[in-house]
């Protein structure tokens, strides 16, 4: 059982002001980036190396979107409406990672998202098993539960394509392109949302802290396949909008926005 | 999507409850147990398990019967 915290809140409502909207901000970068990446996923079912492969794409990319619902659906108590979140933005208004903005083309880079981006996205929930914000203890458990074997899959393939000069090579180069937008999404060490989330209990890390834990795990996956990692002073930064917590205006892609947002079957869309 | 080289053949035994005897629920193709493991658990997800194993095909030994689903060949099987 999780110490009850005097100060914990215990609904959004009791979350002050200055906290909800960068608190809502998270919640929605973790929704957005689990929707993004389920659909990464689900796009390699019939395209993996292997039956088993493909098979896990699929459990890989329901759990991501099980947990996409579940965070939009909370989002109801920070003023947004999850209808809308859903099926209703514009690209510049997604606050996913620009590893997401168009599908891998190749299985190696399938994999570094599979590797570094949900690797990212499992620390940062797990930031918030203890969050001040008491509603998302039970909920992150559960997701964590459900995320366990990602990394798994991630860290058993990179020993698979480290076998042969060619995919260690290949893997080497997904890893190196993903790590720096990967490094930067936990947000920059002065920017304004990670570290009141931090001083605030609602993250139990600022955001080198994550970065530190995500390294931590990645580490030996990257080492086997012999990546480099650009240095923490040297991640870019210059193009950062922390709100988004990625660089640019850009978006996801065309193809990417209508699919995700359902257009297709806009006409069946009830209230 | 055939079988890659270097794979194997990992036999997959679970249980519902502590109590309950493991039974057979699959066979998954894998380069080695870390993978097996992970594909056994995201392919056989139909119960909720209490527990969960697997196996190399390549550690059944026939007792009484030359052929058995364990004990053939991988090669032999469609």
């Amino acid at each position: 059982m999780t110490p009850q915290n005097p100060d914990t809140w215990k609904t959004a409502s009791d979350v002050p002001e200055a906290i909800r909207e960068p608190l809502g901000r998270l919640l929605l970068s973790l929704a957005d980036n689990k929707r993004l990446l389920g659909m990464r996923y689900s796009e390699w079912i019939l395209g993996a190396p292997t039956l088993e492969a493909g098979i896990a794409c699929s459990a890989m990319a329901q759990d991501e979107w099980g947990h996409g619902r579940i965070l939009y659906a909370m989002l109801k108590d920070f003023g947004y409406d999850p209808g809308a979140l859903e099926h209703e933005r514009e690209a510049a208004e997604y606050l996913n990672s620009e590893l997401l903005d168009s599908p891998p083309n190749d299985w190696p880079t399938m994999l570094a998202l599979n590797a570094l981006l949900d690797t990212a996205l499992t620390v940062q929930c797990e930031a918030l098993t203890e969050s001040r914000f008491a509603p998302l203890h039970y909920k992150v458990r559960k997701l964590l539960d459900e995320e366990r074997f990602h990394f798994e899959h991630a860290r058993g393939w990179t020993a698979r394509l480290a076998e042969t000069d060619a995919g260690r090579t290949a893997l080497a180069d997904a890893f190196t392109v993903g790590a720096g937008p990967v490094l930067r999404w936990f947000g920059s060490a002065g920017g304004d949302i990670g570290s009141v989330l931090a001083t605030e209990g609602v993250v139990d890390g600022d955001p080198d802290a994550l970065r530190k834990r995500w390294f931590d795990r990645v580490r030996p996956l990257l080492d086997q396949v012999g990546a480099s990692v650009p240095p923490s002073a040297d991640l870019g930064w210059s193009d950062w909008d922390d709100g988004r917590r990625r660089t640019g205006a850009g978006g996801p892609d065309s193809d990417t926005l209508a699919r995700v947002r359902g257009d297709k079957n806009r006409a069946m869309l009830m209230d | 999507m055939g079988r890659l080289s270097g794979e194997k053949l990992y036999e997959i035994f679970a249980r519902q409850k502590r109590e309950d005897r493991f039974e057979h629920v699959g066979t998954v193709q894998a380069p080695g147990p870390e993978l097996a493991r992970v594909y056994a658990w995201q392919t056989y997800d139909e119960a909720k398990w209490f527990e969960m194993i697997v196996a190399s095909r390549d550690a059944f030994h026939a007792v009484n019967r030359d052929e058995s689903p364990f004990t053939l060949h991988p090669t032999e099987i469609s």
